[in-house]
This record gives structure tokens, C-alpha cells and sequence, in this order.
């Protein structure tokens, strides 16, 4: 037996890929305590004033969250679509896919934009409102991630245009898919726990 | 880089070795050891600053009247920043340089998994710094290094804005360079390194990261709360609007404990390293200090109300009590397995080494009164009393800082290809040594007779002591400066190091001093168990090492055959 073992180093893209990977894995789920902090205050909140939260849903409404729930969940579809057509070779899918994830995660944004301004003309602000900062903290807190990932959806557009991506070569897009299934998961979880129950 | 089989030249390594050059330190640089060493330097000029505030705190403390500082609330500022700047820009980016300089080169790696993040995360360091200072001039933060709010969030001044919003920059650093630790050590091992060859310097920085990554978040979460409290209007941590105030405690320290481990295992990393090649032993019970860590990281976020013993329902007293005599259990493994290490083996009391056993002694004193605070009948009557404040200096100077003292004196000749003078390497050890003693351990006694923290003015019966801790307080202060007068000379006048003057088995000593751009010529041979010393496949190891890296300077005398390789093997 010897005492020496031979040193090798794959600096290869495979080890890169998984590098990327899980790399974002170690980030979502330090995002994910953020997000969680944010949510109990909410909860907890929720469940010693459940008139306060009954006459607030009936104030807002489910039709505007709803749609722009359906609209998240849409992204979430295109970006999977996306991500299939990259690995049959077609670019122009890839490009078309992605700007529909980046559209709609726009319209999204847009969206709650909208809400948010009727909730304040309703008179629950983030200050002063005890219903109020708990709802915006996380939702903002969430709106702030589809902008993220609005801009790196355009910036995955941007380098496929340039010609990058390919069937052998596309873990870029898989790490931003990553990302933003993420940020489509917490919505519901959001959703569920704001709107739902 | 081409992969070099052929036996090198005598002295190559000295050839492509990369001097260190300033103005190379001052730019944007992906280069792990470049960032290492920026790092280092960075959190060293805030070591100075935060030291400054500490001499000013003693300096207020000679006379029990308020006369150094205006008022009450500048003393509040004193401290906070004191505290903050010690824990978040000091020990935490300090232990991050070590790290980022040490890690790829133990496990032969060519550079951190990701070195573009790596660079971008140490950036964020010196805004984050200026944020922090700037403070000053828009009414510093004074609610301590824990913010406690209300005091945080309806009374402090603009500071305190800046304060949280330097504190989030820090931990997005963490988080991000905590992430690329943890994959560098998954993915980038050379082949025959398994996770149990590896140094358990790499053990430490893995345990510490997986906290980092698992406990900065909860920060990150308060901290969004408390910048909303104070510029949105909020009132989370304010209850006459609904808020809780106990919900900032709670996620502090659920942040904060586990964070007091991420600035002491590194440190009980390079322990681990230090003491073992000093004594020329292997170490003691490798499993037990590489999984020790890891229980000290889950155990760690179970025992977070012991800071809040005086502030929670009394019903959650005793299962923390009971969780933080726990945590005692895992470090006590290593200090034990320390202590064995040492035992029999031929000590040499190089200025490393000096600060490794002054790390042990300090830090068996500060878990000692850990354990004691942790009782409860004890943390009522002494919680927020000076017993507190000497029970972190010990664990906290005690033991990070003379780790990273230990640490400098050690790799040091591998950074800059230059040994630091062992005589004022000495000196710096006494007068350290025995200045931070008569700083804390008498803190430990005002304490007890209850002479409260955070208070400028105090009665007059404790002038005495406080007389004794402050001159001794200068002393230790006065010592860093030995130190850094050390390293100063040492870069242009100390002996030429060699590739491995300690004649230590693990990889970063198994490439030129400084190291090549890509760390090493070839690629490096890790020898079967990093901790080996005394055999002779080891002597024989370093005896190839020697020709293939040229001759270094042999600090601990271990060359003489007859002393390093065992009679009749
Ligand atoms: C044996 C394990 C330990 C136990 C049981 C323990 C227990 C405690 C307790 C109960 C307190 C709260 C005292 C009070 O405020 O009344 C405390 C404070 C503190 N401990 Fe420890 N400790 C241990 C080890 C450590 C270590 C290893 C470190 C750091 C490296 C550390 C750093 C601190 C700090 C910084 C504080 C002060 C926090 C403040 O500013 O209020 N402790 N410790
Ligand atoms: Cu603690």
C-alpha cells in the first residue's frame, strides 16, 4: 500500500454544473428562512385576529390576487417549456419561452401594484395598520424576487440572442428555472396563507 | 495548467512564487489568496478601530464619574460600536481570510469553487465598513451589538439605519462566501482526500459555513424588520402598536448564537492544525474533533434563550438550561483531544504555539463560565453585569483572537515567504497574555459583586478594580502593536521561509512560499493522514517534498534524523 494518492482535478463542465447547482440550492434555502420569518410574523398574527383578516378579504377580494396567481403559475409553465425546447435544440423556443416568463412575471408585478393601491385607498397601509405591515413585508418581500427575476429572465433572452445555450449547454437556464419555481412556490404558500385560509 | 509529471528542478517554486505587492491588494482580484489576504488586512484595520473605541471605554471607566465621553448616550455609542465592529468586521472577515487563503490550497485545489463570487462577497466588506463609521456623523447607533429594541427602533439615532443596513451587507457576504465554502469542499477534494483525510481546518470552515448559510438568514429576516420599523413606519418590535418586542430577542439570538460558533470554530480549526504540528504528534481523536464540530453547529441552534433567561415565560427556562449544558459536551470532546494531543509530545514554544496554549487556557475559563451563566440561578443574578462581559472576552479574545494570533504567527511564512521574529513574537505573547488576563478575569469578580454593563457612571467602591482592569486593558492594547511592528519588519527583513519551515504534512505547505498564481506546479500529493507527524513515511514525505520544493527553513528542528524518525522502524 502506499502512503502517496495521486491528485487529480476535473476543472470540467460537468463539475461546473454541479457546482451551479448546488450552489443555488445552499441560496434558496437561506432565502427560504428570510422568507419564513417574514411569513410567521404573519401567522401568527393570523391566528389571534381572525375578525381583523376576515373583514380585510372581504374588503380586497379574491378576483386580482387569483388572476395574478394563475398568471405566476403560467410563468412557471413557460419557463419548464423553455427549458425543453433548449435541450431540442431550438433556440427561438428558448427565447420565445423565456420573454412569456418575463412578460408575465411583469404583469404579475403590475398587478399587485394595483392591489396594493387599493388596499392603501382602503386605508391598510404598511404603517399604522396592524393587518397592514404584516401583509406587505412578505408580499413585497416576494415582489422584490419577481423583479429579480424578471431581470434575469431578460438577461437568460439577452445571452440566448447572442447564440448562447445549447442542447448540451444549458444549465444556465436550468439554475434561473431553479430560482424561479422558488419564487412560484412561495407565492402559493403566500397566497395560501394571506387570501385562502 | 499543463500538469507537470516530471520531477521539478531544485528551487522552481521560489522562481514563479508571487511576492507580495500592495497596490495588487488595493484592486478587483478572483485570486482566493488575494482575497484572503485582503480579508485579513481589512478586518485588521478594523481590529485597530474597534481597539481604539475599547481603549476609550476603559479610559471613561478610570473615574466612576462621566468625564471622557459628553453624555450617556455617547458612552451607549462607544460600546455599540465597539462590539459591533470587533464581532462583524474583525473575527468574522478575519476567520473568512483565513479560510479563503487556506482552504483551496489544503485540499490541493486550484482556486475557491466560485472565485468571482468569492471576490464580489469580500467587497461588500469595505461599504458595509464605511456605513458602519459613518454613522457617526448622523447620530451613531447606541443600542449595543444586539439592538435590542425598543432603544433600536424608536430612540436611536439616522446610525441606526445605517447600522442594519451595514449589518445585512455583512451577512449577504457570509452568506455568499459561506455557499462557496461548503461547495468548494464538496466538489473540489482531490481524489484520495475523502471527507476524513481532509485537515479539520477544512472540518472547521465546513461546520462553520452550514451555519453561516443556515443562521445569517435569520438576521437577514430581523434586521428587514427593524430597517422597516424605523424608515417604513412599521411596528413590528413596538407592542403599543401591535408589535412584539420579544420577537427581535428571539431572532437575534437564534441568529446570534450560532454565530458566536462561527467566530470560534475556525479557530478551533487551526488549533487543531497548530498544536499537532508544534508537538509533532498526531492528533488526538480526529473523528471526534471533525464530528464535534458539526454537533456543535446543529446543537448550537437549540440553545438560543439562554440569552433571554431574565426577559421569557420562566417555563422555558430549564430546557435551555438544559440544551446549553449540552453544547458544553461536544467542545469539551475537544479539548480533551487537545490536551492528549499535547501529551507526550516534544513541545516546541514557537510564538504559534505560545498562543495555541494560551487559546486553551483562556477558553477553558470562558466555557467555565459559560456553564455558569447557563444555570439559571446563576444568570439571574449576574445576567447583564460585568460576569457577562468577561465571560465573552474569554471566550472571544481569549479564544478567537489568540487563535487568529496563532494563526498569523503559523501561516504567516506561507503568505509572504517570510518567518515573523520569534523573539517580539514572544513579547507580543506576554504582555497579550498577561494583559488580557488582568483586563477580564478580574471583570469576572465586579461582576459578581454586581457592577452592571453598559454604564458609564458606577459606584465608587468598584474604582479600584476598574483602575486595575483599564491599565491592564492598555497594556493588552498597546501589545497589538508589537504584533504589527513584527509583521512590518518581517516583510522586508525576516529569514526566507521555504516552502515549509514547520515541516506540517498538509497541503498548503507543499507549494512554494507565497504559492504560485495556481497554487501549486504539478499537481500536489497529499499524504495519507494529514496528521502523520512522527512515522517514518512521513519523514520520508517531507524529505521528497524538500527536494522537489527546495530547502526551507527548519523552525522546529525536526530534520536531525535521529530526533524525527523512530528507532527500529
Ligand atoms: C460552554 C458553552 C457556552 C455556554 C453554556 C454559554 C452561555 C452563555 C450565556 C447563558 C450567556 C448569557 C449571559 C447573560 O446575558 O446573562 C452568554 C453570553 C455570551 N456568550 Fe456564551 N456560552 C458558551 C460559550 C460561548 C462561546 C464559545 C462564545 C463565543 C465564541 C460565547 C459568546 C458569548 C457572547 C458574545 C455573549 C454575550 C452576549 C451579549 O452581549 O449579551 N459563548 N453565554
Ligand atoms: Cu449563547
Amino acid at each position: 500500500m502506499s502512503d502517496i494518492a495521486k491528485v487529480q482535478h476535473t476543472a470540467e463542465s460537468p463539475q461546473r454544473v454541479e457546482n451551479v447547482k448546488f450552489a443555488m440550492w445552499l441560496y434558496l434555502a437561506s432565502d427560504v428562512i428570510i422568507f419564513s420569518i417574514l411569513i410567521a410574523t404573519f401567522v401568527l398574527f393570523r391566528v389571534n385576529n381572525e375578525e381583523v383578516v376576515k373583514e380585510v378579504h372581504e374588503a380586497s377580494g379574491l378576483f386580482l390576487v387569483s388572476l395574478n396567481t394563475f398568471l405566476l403559475l403560467a410563468s412557471s409553465w413557460a419557463m419548464v417549456m423553455g427549458l425543453r425546447e433548449i435541450k431540442r435544440d431550438n433556440r427561438k423556443g428558448l427565447i420565445r419561452w423565456i420573454g412569456l416568463t418575463a412578460v408575465l412575471g411583469i404583469v404579475f408585478v403590475a398587478l399587485q401594484g394595483v392591489e396594493y393601491t387599493i388596499l392603501s385607498n382602503e386605508g391598510i397601509t404598511i404603517y399604522g395598520s396592524e393587518f397592514g405591515m404584516r401583509f406587505y413585508a412578505p408580499t413585497a418581500f416576494h415582489g422584490a424576487h419577481v423583479i429579480i427575476g424578471v431581470l434575469w429572465a431578460l438577461g437568460v433572452v439577452w445571452h440566448a440572442m447572442k447564440g448562447g445555450y445549447g442542447p448540451k449547454n444549458y444549465s444556465g437556464v436550468e439554475v434561473f428555472g431553479l430560482y424561479w419555481h422558488f419564487v412560484d412556490v412561495v407565492w402559493i404558500l403566500l397566497f395560501t396563507l394571506i387570501y385562502l385560509i | 495548467m499543463a500538469t507537470v509529471t516530471a520531477p521539478l528542478p531544485v528551487g522552481v517554486g521560489h522562481v514563479e512564487g508571487k511576492k507580495f505587492k500592495l497596490n495588487e491588494l488595493l484592486r478587483w482580484s478572483v485570486d482566493h489568496k488575494i482575497i484572503g489576504i485582503q480579508y485579513m488586512m481589512t478586518a485588521f484595520f478594523f481590529f485597530i478601530v474597534g481597539g481604539a473605541l475599547a481603549m476609550m471605554i476603559r479610559w471613561e471607566l478610570l473615574t466612576p464619574a462621566i468625564d471622557l465621553m459628553a453624555d450617556g448616550t455617547s458612552y451607549n455609542q462607544l460600546f455599540s460600536i465597539h462590539g459591533t465592529v470587533m464581532i462583524f468586521l474583525w473575527i468574522v472577515p478575519m476567520m473568512a481570510g483565513f479560510g479563503n487563503y487556506l482552504l483551496p490550497l489544503m485540499l490541493g485545489a486550484k482556486d475557491m469553487a466560485f472565485p468571482w463570487l468569492n471576490a464580489f462577497a469580500f467587497w461588500l466588506i469595505p461599504p458595509a465598513g464605511i456605513l458602519m463609521l459613518s454613522g457617526f456623523f448622523v447620530g451613531q447607533a447606541e443600542a449595543g451589538w444586539t439592538s435590542y429594541p425598543p432603544l433600536s427602533t424608536l430612540f436611536s439615532g439616522d446610525g441606526q439605519t445605517l447600522w442594519a443596513m451595514s449589518i445585512h451587507l455583512l451577512g449577504l457576504s457570509s452568506i455568499l462566501g459561506g455557499i462557496n465554502f461548503i461547495v468548494t469542499i464538496k466538489n473540489m477534494r482531490p481524489q484520495g482526500m475523502g471527507y476524513f483525510q481532509m485537515p479539520l481546518f477544512a472540518w472547521a470552515i465546513l461546520a462553520t459555513s452550514i451555519i453561516v448559510v443556515l443562521a445569517t438568514p435569520f438576521l437577514a429576516g430581523g434586521l428587514t424588520l427593524l430597517l422597516l420599523d424605523r424608515v417604513a413606519g412599521t411596528a413590528f418590535f413596538n407592542p403599543a402598536e401591535g408589535g412584539d418586542v420579544l420577537l427581535w430577542q428571539n431572532v437575534f439570538w437564534f441568529y446570534s448564537h450560532p454565530a458566536v460558533y462561527i467566530m470560534i470554530l475556525p479557530a478551533f480549526g487551526m488549533l487543531s492544525e497548530i498544536l499537532s504540528v508544534h508537538s509533532r504528534k498526531p492528533i488526538f481523536g480526529y473523528r471526534a474533533i471533525a464530528l464535534s464540530s458539526l454537533a456543535i453547529a446543529l446543537v448550537g441552534f437549540t440553545v438560543w434563550a439562554h440569552h433571554m433567561f431574565t426577559s421569557l415565560t420562566p417555563e422555558l427556562r430549564i430546557p435551555f438550561m438544559i440544551t446549553s449544558m449540552i453544547i458544553a459536551v461536544p467542545t469539551g470532546i475537544k479539548v480533551f483531544s487537545w490536551l492528549a494531543t499535547l501529551f507526550g509530545g516534544k513541545i516546541h514554544l514557537t510564538s504559534a504555539m505560545v498562543f495555541a496554549l494560551g487559546f486553551l487556557s483562556m477558553f477553558v475559563i470562558g466555557g467555565i463560565s459559560g456553564v455558569m451563566l447557563g444555570s439559571i440561578p446563576v444568570d439571574i443574578h449576574v445576567h447583564d453585569t460585568y460576569f457577562v462581559v468577561s465571560h465573552l472576552h474569554f471566550v472571544l479574545y481569549g479564544g478567537s483572537v489568540f487563535g487568529i494570533f496563532a494563526g498569523i504567527y503559523h501561516w504567516f511564512p506561507k503568505i509572504t515567504g517570510r518567518m515573523l521574529n520569534e523573539r517580539l513574537g514572544k513579547w507580543h505573547f506576554i504582555f497579550t497574555y498577561i494583559g488580557f488576563f488582568f483586563t477580564f478575569f478580574p471583570q469576572h469578580v465586579v461582576g459578581i459583586l454586581g457592577m452592571p454593563r453598559r454604564v458609564a457612571e458606577y459606584a465608587p467602591e468598584f474604582q479600584g478594580w476598574n483602575v486595575l482592569i483599564s491599565v491592564a486593558s492598555f497594556v493588552m492594547g498597546m501589545a497589538t502593536f508589537i504584533l504589527l511592528y513584527n509583521i512590518v519588519i518581517s516583510l522586508r527583513n525576516g529569514k526566507e521561509a521555504g516552502a515549509n519551515p514547520w515541516r506540517a504534512l498538509t497541503l498548503e505547505w507543499q507549494t512554494s512560499s507565497p504559492p504560485p498564481a495556481h497554487n501549486f506546479i504539478g499537481d500536489p500529493v497529499p499524504f495519507k493522514n494529514p496528521y502523520g507527524y512522527g512515522t517514518k513515511a512521513a519523514w520520508e514525505y517531507l524529505h521528497k517534498q524538500e527536494e522537489k520544493l527546495g530547502e526551507s527553513v527548519d523552525a522546529l528542528n525536526v530534520d536531525k534524523p535521529a530526533s524525527s524518525v523512530p528507532a527500529g522502524d
